[in-house]
């Protein structure tokens, strides 16, 4: 780390001499590289460093926020004596700080450090997903291939004594196939990532991952607009679980909650959900997209029940969210970088395994629509209203899928669909995601194993 | 090291290496103020500065970017190394600064007025806010007001001798308000300006206090097509949609339904939209693009007919033309203000002319529901329901679905209501029919 513990805890001092009951110091050091491959040449070509400083103080439950990147120690302690002075009141007089490195066991052990494997090897990688979307059908148009990796250190130190370090690295690929037909386009997506190096791609089959985007894009370009209306609704596997991180997860956090401002505040230990949904968010997992040791707070990551058999168990909090909330920190304080405050976010968030085979779920379905690959959402935690993007949809009729349907988005309340789920799958997979929100955008995972919703608003268009 | 002695450093450093090389240097500011419920929530005081380096020879450019100036030789290293894995066979170019281009629009992008405020007047406004939206019972928590200012500069600077500086400031303030109702109903109201006159507290409140109050009773549409008026604000975020569709990038890539398009009557005879480099109490008024080109001003659509795609340096070469000053930060093209221009019919008077209908007020999920590569979109929305010119009633739970170049040319009548918000800048429009679904029988 580029700063002296000495020049951390002078930080610290200066913020609570001059106002506030509490300060942090947050450290950030990243390295990334960013690739772009159009028709199978490689065009961009991107590498960054980032490097700043974060300094926060809180008196109660107000918070004051400063970033810098200009690391001389004038500058330090005037952006400090800024963040304390606009807390206002002084309420230590005399503080002594005894920072000592925690160990924390590290869970996530990465191989292959992005800036140890050499630029071709990834490009390689790139090469390989281009051509097998391509070459999926003679239909596909277009294939953009983006790789992303980056190496993340970060430094936590507060007045409670916190001195922790962190060093995250995430490797992505993202493919885009565009597939034309009659004049008609549409695209097909899939971007697999993971806590690792360039490792993770002895664990996923780059080829596969280029057809899948390949098969959406062609699937598509084939398909009839979805129907709009009512209706029964199965959400496959995987990303198909950026329902529950739209249609309740933001909902859990406590940004929203502590200020009354979610619609699941104040009801822990009452029954919220259909008694088959049973949720979890978990940031141990190890190498996951979404985990870490320590969140951007330095409190050690943990696994958090969420929902258990329909009842509301938990809730995502960070420290701030621990004094208004007067509960104890779930780990989650998360941020996309130094340039911003962090605020309780999700990490890696799913609803455990179910009973039944995809299959039986589909084959008990009269009429409906078979959503198997989806895009993004949003969602007002306030209100609870959620709209996520299906991207890849079918239609089924008699408890068979019958054909592709496209353009279809899924809109409803939270609080309303999660009681409405009535099957769940036993294929759990999770799929990734950047998640985004006030603390910026962050690596999330969402997963599920397949579910059937009784009755959702499918925005499709009319016949 | 300061920015200036690494700047040096650098370009001498390329120059010596056979490379031509031009550095984008990027300062930011910000001051936020955040309240929840009426107390201080987050207050944020902060600023970073940054520089990414292009590096250039034989037509193919490398990239690297750094936030600490230290190490410029490195810089230029991993640029250079970065530009020997390119091999598209596009030739990339640095702008001289010269050639058959219009002078650097003039414009003042630069007050230092919100500057001046003291944290009290800052802190004032947005308590200010948080009273006004609070003030009617129907309100039981205004869950955020928020009072933020920033300032920018960049710099290029390149080694064909091009040399530019921006320097740019503004504010914005907003309210988030919920309204009780068998289900909360939300309220959002926001807007900028470039001075602190344009930005009015108790507006501000009262409107975001209006917007979450008129939708009290809410309920859903029977599925099926509907006449309806998009607001001011749903058009900016919508047309955002259309702006990304209009780059010569996304042409040359067959990645835009636009593509044969050009010269084409694609929209409605009433439907002009522009480029401009300046619109007034616009944030985002630029007299060059980030590759150093001049900003112009054009039309991109006139009389519905599509006039021209956007174009950088990359793009125009390949094409033999001239860059149309739409560069936008690495790879990206984009139109600096898109202006939809604005017709006779004020927000009332539309109401009248769509009789019956729905007015769109909120739409959730354009970055998941909208596909720019084939135009369609299919978007949660809220709104109005309208009977004979009048508001009778407030719509939730919606989506509506259509293809954007089907919006074009189902535009009806344009409004003069112009709200200066996003970079799309547009009065409403009323649309002849649009997909609605909802759960209503």
């Amino acid at each position: 780390m580029v700063l002296e513990k000495k020049l951390v805890e002078d930080v610290l001092y200066t913020v609570i001499k001059n106002g506030g009951d509490f300060a942090e110091v947050f450290v950030e050091n990243r390295f990334s590289t960013r690739m772009e491959m159009k028709d199978g040449k490689l065009e961009k070509v991107a590498s960054s460093k980032e490097f700043g400083i974060g300094i926060r103080g809180f008196l109660g439950t107000k918070a004051v926020y400063a970033y810098t990147n200009d690391t001389s120690i004038d500058n330090l302690l005037a952006v400090a004596k800024r963040v304390g002075q606009a807390l206002g009141e002084i309420k230590v007089e005399e503080i002594t700080l005894n920072l000592e490195k925690v160990d924390i066991p590290n869970r996530h052990v990465v191989y292959l450090y992005p800036q140890d494997v050499s630029k071709d090897m990834k490009v390689d990688i790139m090469r390989k997903a281009y051509s097998s979307a391509k070459n999926f059908s003679n239909l596909i148009t277009q294939v953009v291939v983006h790789f992303w990796d980056y190496d993340q250190k970060i430094l936590v130190a507060n007045t409670e004594g916190t001195f922790a370090e962190d060093r995250r690295v995430r490797t992505r690929l993202m493919i885009q196939a565009v597939a034309e037909r009659n004049g008609e386009m549409e695209r097909g997506f899939y971007g697999p990532g993971a806590g690792m190096g360039f490792e993770f791609f002895d664990r996923i089959d780059v080829e596969e991952a280029g057809r899948r985007a390949a098969r959406i894009a062609v699937r598509m370009v084939e398909a009839e607009p979805a129907p709009a209306g009512k209706m029964p609704v199965i959400i496959s596997n995987e990303f198909g679980g950026v329902i529950f991180h739209e249609a309740v997860g933001h909902a859990l956090e406590a940004t929203s909650v502590a200020k009354g401002a979610s619609v699941f505040a104040g009801k822990l230990g009452e029954k919220v959900a259909a008694e088959c949904v049973s949720a979890v968010d978990d940031a141990t997992i190890p190498n996951a997209w979404g985990s870490a040791n320590i969140d951007d707070e330095g409190t050690p990551t943990q696994r958090t029940v969420l929902i258990e058999n329909g009842i509301l168990k938990g809730y995502l909090i960070d420290k701030l969210g621990e004094r208004r909330m007067n509960m104890k920190s779930t780990g989650s304080g998360r941020r996309q970088n130094y340039k911003f405050a962090p605020t309780s976010r999700m990490s890696n968030t799913f609803i455990l395994r179910g009973e039944y085979y995809p299959e039986e779920i589909i084959a008990a379905t009269d009429y409906g629509l078979y959503a198997k690959s989806m895009g993004g959402g949003s969602v007002n935690p306030a209100t609870g209203e959620f709209n996520f993007a299906v991207n890849e949809g079918y239609l089924i009729e008699k408890g068979k899928i019958t054909k592709p349907v496209k353009g279809a988005t899924l809109i409803g309340k939270g609080y309303e669909i999660i009681q409405k789920i009535d099957m769940v799958g036993n294929d759990l997979d999770r799929g990734q995601g950047m998640c985004g929100s006030f603390s910026g955008s962050v690596p999330a995972d969402v997963g599920q194993p397949t579910i059937r919703v009784s009755e959702i608003i499918v925005g499709g268009r009319n016949r | 090291m300061n920015f200036e002695e690494f700047k040096d450093k650098v370009l001498a450093y390329a120059k010596k290496k056979g490379l031509e090389a031009e550095l984008n240097y990027e300062m930011e500011y910000e001051f936020s103020i955040m309240l929840s419920n009426g107390e201080l929530d987050q207050y944020s005081d902060a600023g970073s500065r940054s520089v990414m380096l292009k590096v250039l020879k034989n037509g193919k450019l490398g990239v690297s970017s750094t936030e600490i100036f230290e190490e410029p030789e490195r810089l230029v290293e991993e640029a250079e190394e970065n530009m020997k894995l390119v091999d598209s066979e596009e030739e990339e170019l640095l702008y001289d600064g010269k050639g058959d281009y219009p002078s650097y629009p003039s414009m003042k992008t630069y007050f230092g007025e919100f500057e001046k405020l003291s944290v009290k007047d800052k802190m004032d406004f947005a308590f200010n806010i948080h009273k006004h939206a609070k003030e009617d019972k129907r309100i039981i928590m205004v869950p955020r007001a928020v009072f933020a200012h920033f300032v920018r500069e960049s710099r290029i600077i390149n080694t064909l001798g091009l040399e530019l500086f921006y320097k740019g400031d503004g504010g914005y303030a907003y309210a988030m308000t919920l309204a009780a109702d068998n289900s909360p109903r939300a309220g959002l109201y926001f807007d900028v300006s470039t001075v602190p006159e344009g930005l009015n507290s108790e507006l501000i409140g009262k409107k975001a206090a209006e917007e979450a109050i008129m939708k009290i009773g809410s309920k859903s549409l029977k599925s099926g097509k509907y006449r309806v008026i998009l607001r001011n604000d749903v058009v900016s975020e919508i047309f955002g949609m259309l702006a990304g569709m209009v780059s010569a990038e996304r042409a040359q890539k067959n990645l835009t339904p636009l593509k044969n398009k050009l010269g084409e009557k694609v929209g409605s005879d009433i439907l002009n939209i522009l480029d401009l480099p300046y619109f007034p109490g616009s944030i985002f008024n630029r007299p060059f693009d980030s590759e150093g080109v001049p900003t112009q001003e054009k039309k991109v659509f006139e009389n519905g007919v599509f006039k021209t795609f956007l174009h950088n340096l990359k793009t125009a070469k390949k094409e033999n033309r001239k860059s149309t000053g739409n560069a936008r930060g690495l790879s990206e093209i984009a139109p600096v203000n898109f202006v939809i221009e604005k017709g006779n019919y004020d927000y009332n008077q539309l109401l009248k002319e769509m009789n019956s209908g729905v007015v769109i007020t909120d739409v959730e999920g354009m970055h998941s529901g909208s596909n720019p590569i084939s135009g369609n979109f299919s978007l949660g929305a809220r709104g109005y329901r309208v009977e004979n010119g009048e508001i009778v009633g407030g719509v939730e739970q919606i989506t509506i679905s259509g293809n954007i170049l089907e919006i074009l040319k189902n535009v009806e009548a344009v409004g003069s209501d112009i709200k200066v918000f996003l970079s799309c800048i547009s009065p409403s429009l009323l649309i002849k029919e649009i997909d609605v679904a909802g759960n209503e029988k």
